[in-house]
């Protein structure tokens, strides 16, 4: 056996194998255990998918083939602690949501997939949250922010550490 | 037998094996252009360039009524009745569409990319495109990656066809390649440290239908259209595959699978792939020479038959070994001729090489571990004449024995195949001839060194490990003094006119049980031997 | 409409309306009890199939008709997706269902079940509901403890597990078999059809895709029976045999330039303009409507001329628009810009393509090359034929691509460009006068032959 460091803890693994019974193919567990490793990890370098690809029995091409498509899923480095979704969609930009997009560039110093240096918020386009009746909306993780303005950001900002 | 449609045209087609639209139509004569289809791969149904119209014919009145809706024909199966058009304006106009799509992001360095001249693209685009661009002009990239050991990725070539990828995870089961990203910005790639390394991986090359994937061996080898193809079979190992010898001036720059249903599909292993350049190797023996105490005497072949002859008759007791690289016709000419001056003589069966284990692959194919095109064959000439076959190791004790005086030993291997003890084993024989590629410590021994033919330089048949039996042409002309195998035997048996492997397998279909069937033409995917045996 | 009484949305208003015990206090798992009790799997389908519920999440399919298609006596498994993905822009209402009604959700979803004879259901949800993950996981959790999932469910010989499986920002996994696909761990690329899903879908299996407001109307339809659902919507057409109509009542989102955006319950066929002036509270600022997507942004635009276009499955496609779409509208006033909403739409559809086929892939990433040139003030007047040409090929000739959703990526183009030429050709002429583009096209071969081009 090498040496080489995994970066999949046995907790993770434990708990991507505890997804297996859902499913009749092993295959079938990929997105889950990318969401997985990306909620635990914060993203899902390389390393991870050969780890993940070795847990459900695939090739790692078939694992990063799938991961790449999403466009969801960070390998480069850890996401911010708050991944921020500035919807551009129809609805909000109607609402002044590119707008807002606009602003967070500029007031983070950073385009939209790009992390802030402090590793506090990564900045994303959302091509449309469903938050339409509340436009423009912006998703912050879990929560929605909703009828958003430049001085709703700015308080919002605020709270994030 | 079910009657379709095709273009107006009644076309009958058989009810097994079932046919796609792309197939039905190809037996009439009609090509429907197509990338992502490939027959040995599943259906992607994603260029769109097979896009039809379907309908059906009302029987009373034969009125064809069509669906409003364009689909694809390699997922239209050609079932009994179906009206298939491929040359309506909507049809035309449907080609020229996704050619016009497919060069949108297309470098379009033709010059400079290896697949020009056999492109489905270029040909597609010259038979359906339109002559006019009218997408904006954008700078384009021309990156190229590198993607295993024998294959090389340019990568804004690719028109995400997903052949190579439906390869790897259908055929081989590796699963080395992938698509990443999402519509246009999809490309091809690898993992890193997870390269195309498989010993099939020479096949996506020629699977792409574009210049995407380029091996690396005949990278800016040729233009394409400076080679000739034959067909040849591929004498790597006992498998027998169908190939392509493509030369130009007797030169092979390489070789590609041909399809044979019934052998090896539409692939070949790399092993046979990129097994030629023995043939071209400078320390191939050139010229036939005899050794005379300590010097070495070029001879010629005008005299050299009847000079062998004559030594031969006047050696005593003979033997000869049978090479498992000589053809059928060859082992049966050299047992004849051997058999002809010494009616006891022992046939042996040269050596036959094993490396491993049979490599097998999800999708069937199978590299065999036998390292050599004729055990089969030659091991049933020598059955049919010696009654028996003895191999070289039960040999060595009777040579000791020293009646032996003289002996004939073929070998046309592409690596070393006998060491100098074994060798020396031959040391006290009066006459020894020895017809090889290569020098070898017998050849040095040999009184009579004759150099022998590479595999694409000989006509002749092949009997594959699951006893079929295929035939090929020369597809170059030997190199220097050198003659094949069997144009020396025929010659030695006094036989008129040029050598004709032909002649000689009719012979031996007459008088050998076992090769029976080979009685009449030999079909493009070969005869199976075994249907003799169960009669 | 205002005596209307919402029935899908019933619950919604009440508090703490998201758990199980409101959803039982207002009659919740009424209708799993007695149906499990007194109806077979086969008569369910044919209850449904009577009902003529078309499905809701945009193509309209009759859903009893749907469920038909599955084998008889297949010895299993069956599969039954419900599709959450929701992500046509402008589509609100699953959403508003899930986090609000999960329960009416599961219920629909287990008689569906129960109807197609499925032991494992997969809800496809969307990344981007995070609450509608966590109120839709609890309300699982609260059914297998109330013994309406899993083994033997409420005594009977029916059982059923449910997963959700979560999205990653992909649109077309809204499409069945894409969806199908991405469960299964790989791209979401729709498959070729057929096969059909029914036949051979998730897992090679027989299974069935249904959205969200789908299930919850079968919900309904077993509680309150088909002469109810009926006596809602849109009666079939009689001149069209074919037409199976547009019963039943529908959730409609109305957002954009409205005053009251948000996720409304109606009869399917009340109008446009209903829609806006009624629900959406009418324009926002006093400004009049300009352009209405009706249905969904892949559904195309509705003129101000045509808000009185009944919003039912027939209604949107008799002015040239894809369909009814998921009836989630927004309103543009007056002074929103048609270039900027066909720039949007091209983005998004370029962003989203799959890019399987070919005149999808492409096309759609040409489209938006060449509406950012003309928002940026390049543009030429041949660019609006050469925009219908590519949305013609990309949707409106049938059979071009393997999905529907491409048709979505053309609607916008076709109908913006048909309804509103007069907008793109001032706006060309106005910012690029001299129809200069850095990046003409390579000349025409009989222009170079003849030496005319410049």
């Amino acid at each position: 056996m090498s040496t080489t460091e995994t970066i999949l803890s046995d907790e993770i693994r434990e708990a991507i194998r505890a997804i297996f019974s859902r499913y009749p193919t092993r295959q079938a567990v990929t997105l889950p255990a990318l969401h997985l490793v990306q909620e635990r990890l914060g993203y899902v370098p390389l390393q991870a998918v050969v780890e993940i690809a070795e847990l459900l029995e695939l090739a790692p091409a078939q694992v990063q083939d799938t991961l790449s498509f999403y466009g969801f899923f960070e390998q480069d480095k850890p996401l911010g602690r708050a991944r921020m979704w500035v919807c551009r969609s129809l609805s909000c930009a109607g609402r002044g949501g590119e707008g807002l997009l606009d602003y967070l560039c500029e007031k983070l110093e950073i385009r939209p997939g790009e992390t802030t240096p402090d590793g506090r918020i990564t900045l994303e386009f959302a091509e449309c949250l469903g938050a339409c009746d509340h436009a423009p909306a912006i998703l912050v993780n879990d929560t929605l922010h909703k009828n958003m303005t430049e001085e709703k950001i700015d308080q919002l900002l605020n709270t994030l550490k | 037998m079910a009657t379709i449609l095709i273009d107006q045209r009644e076309v009958e087609i058989p009810d097994e094996p079932r046919l796609n639209a792309i197939e039905a139509a190809r037996l009439a004569g009609i090509e429907i252009p197509h990338y992502c289809w490939h027959p040995g791969l599943s259906v992607a149904g994603s260029c769109r360039m097979c896009l039809i119209e379907t309908g059906t014919r009302d029987p009373k009145t034969g009125d064809v009524s069509l669906m409003p809706k364009l689909v694809p024909a390699c997922n239209t199966p050609a079932v009994d009745g179906v009206v298939i058009v491929t040359n309506s304006e909507k049809v035309q106009h449907a080609r020229a569409m996704v050619e016009e799509r497919l060069l949108l992001n297309h470098p379009i360095d033709c010059p400079i990319c290896d697949k020009a001249g056999e492109c489905l693209l270029q040909d597609y685009h010259f038979e359906y495109g339109e002559d006019e661009r009218r997408a904006d002009i954008r700078p384009f990239t021309s990156r190229r990656r590198d993607v295993g050991d024998t294959v090389t990725l340019f990568v804004d070539r690719c028109i995400q066809c997903s052949r190579c990828i439906r390869f790897t995870r259908e055929i081989t089961g590796t699963s080395e390649l992938m698509l990443i990203n999402r519509g246009s910005h999809g490309e091809i790639d690898v993992m890193p440290d997870f390269p195309l390394q498989n010993n099939l991986s020479g096949n996506v090359v020629d699977l792409c239908p574009v210049g995407a994937l380029g091996d690396k061996e005949f990278l800016y080898r040729q233009r394409v259209w400076f080679m000739q193809r034959h067909p040849g079979i591929c004498t790597g190992c006992a498998t027998g595959c169908s190939i392509w010898i493509e030369e130009n001036q007797d030169r092979i720059h390489r070789l590609k699978p041909r399809e044979n249903a019934e052998v090896n599909e539409w692939w070949i292993c790399n092993e046979g792939r990129y097994g030629y350049p023995h043939v071209h190797n400078d320390s191939r023996l050139w010229e036939p020479r005899r050794r005379e105490g300590g010097s070495v005497v070029p001879l010629d072949w005008t005299t050299l038959p009847a000079q062998l002859d004559e030594r031969l008759r006047g050696a005593g007791r003979l033997a000869a070994v049978l090479s498992p690289h000589l053809t059928v016709e060859e082992a049966y000419l050299l047992c004849q001729y051997i058999r002809q001056l010494d009616g006891k003589a022992p046939l042996i069966l040269g050596p036959v090489p094993v490396v491993g284990e049979d490599e097998r692959f999800p999708g069937g194919f199978t590299i065999s571990a036998e390292k050599c095109p004729n055990r089969r064959g030659v091991e049933q000439v020598i059955a049919h004449f010696a009654g028996r076959v003895t191999t070289l190791d039960e040999f060595l004790p009777e040579l000791a024995a020293g009646e032996i005086r003289g002996m004939w030993i073929s070998g046309g291997y592409k690596t070393d195949w006998i060491d100098a003890p074994t060798a020396e084993r031959f040391g006290s024989l009066e006459l020894l001839v020895v017809q090889d590629l290569f020098a070898s410590p017998l050849s040095e021994r040999a009184e009579y060194e004759l150099p022998g033919a590479a595999f694409a330089e000989r006509d002749g048949s092949y009997v594959n490990r699951g006893d079929r039996l295929q035939s090929a042409r020369w597809a170059i002309r030997p190199p220097g003094s050198v003659r094949t195998e069997g144009s020396v035997f025929w010659e030695l048996l006094g036989r008129k006119g040029l050598y004709s492997a032909r002649a000689v397998l009719d012979e031996v279909a007459r008088e050998v049980s076992y090769f029976n069937a080979a009685a009449g033409p030999i079909p493009e995917v070969g005869i199976d031997m075994k249907v003799n045996l169960l009669a | 409409m205002s005596n209307y009484e919402p029935v899908l949305l019933a619950n919604i208003t009440k508090e703490q309306s998201h758990t199980r015990a409101v959803y039982e206090a207002g009659g919740g798992y009424r209708t799993l009890r007695k149906t499990l009790k007194e109806k077979s799997p086969k008569q369910v389908i044919e209850t449904v199939r009577d009902a003529n519920l078309r499905g809701r999440g945009g193509a309209g399919f009759p859903t009893g008709l749907k469920w038909s298609f599955l084998p008889e006596d297949h010895p299993g498994p069956v599969y039954f997706c419900v599709n959450a993905d929701e992500s046509e822009p402008a589509t609100i209402c699953n959403r508003v269902q899930m986090e609000l009604d999960p329960h009416q959700v599961l219920e629909g979803t287990i008689l569906s079940c129960y109807a197609t004879r499925a032991a494992t259901a997969y809800i496809y949800l969307r990344y981007e509901y995070p609450l509608s993950y966590r109120r839709m996981q609890a309300a699982i959790d609260e059914c297998y403890a109330a013994g309406y999932l899993g083994k033997n469910i409420l005594g009977s010989e029916f059982s059923l597990d449910i997963t959700i499986h979560r999205g990653a920002a992909a649109y077309i996994c809204g499409e069945e078999t894409g969806l199908i696909e991405s469960i299964e761990g790989r791209r979401a690329w729709p498959r070729i059809k057929p096969p059909f899903p029914a036949v051979e879908g998730l897992f090679r299996k027989p299974t069935v895709v249904n959205n969200v407001e789908t299930v919850a109307c079968v919900k309904q339809i077993l509680d309150r029976g088909v002469d109810w659902f009926k006596s809602i919507g849109t009666p079939p057409d009689p001149a069209n045999p074919r037409d199976p109509g547009s019963y039943g009542p529908k959730l409609f989102g109305i957002s954009g330039h409205v005053n009251r955006p948000g996720c409304y319950e109606a009869p399917l066929g009340i109008t446009c303009r209903e829609l806006i002036e009624e629900f959406g509270g009418g324009v926002w600022k006093d400004r009049k409507a300009k352009a209405v997507v009706p249905g969904g942004l892949s559904t195309g635009l509705l003129t101000a001329d045509e808000l009185d276009t009944k919003m039912d499955f027939t209604g949107p496609g008799l002015v040239g628009c894809l369909g009814l779409g998921t009836g989630c509208a927004v309103v543009m006033d007056e002074t929103y810009s048609m270039i900027d909403y066909l720039h949007n739409s091209c983005r998004f559809f370029a962003h989203e393509s799959c890019g399987q086929c070919t005149p999808c892939r492409e096309g759609t990433e040409w489209a938006l090359q060449m509406m950012e040139r003309i928002k940026a003030g390049r543009g030429r007047l041949k660019d609006l034929d050469l925009l219908l040409e590519i949305s013609a090929t990309i949707g409106i000739i049938p059979g071009t691509t393997i999905c529907g959703l491409a048709d979505g990526a053309a609607w916008p183009i076709k109908n913006s460009i048909d309804k509103f030429r007069d907008e793109f050709e001032d706006y060309i002429k106005k910012t690029n006068p001299q129809g200069y583009s850095e990046t003409e096209p390579v000349m025409a071969v009989e222009e170079a032959l003849s030496g005319t081009a410049i």
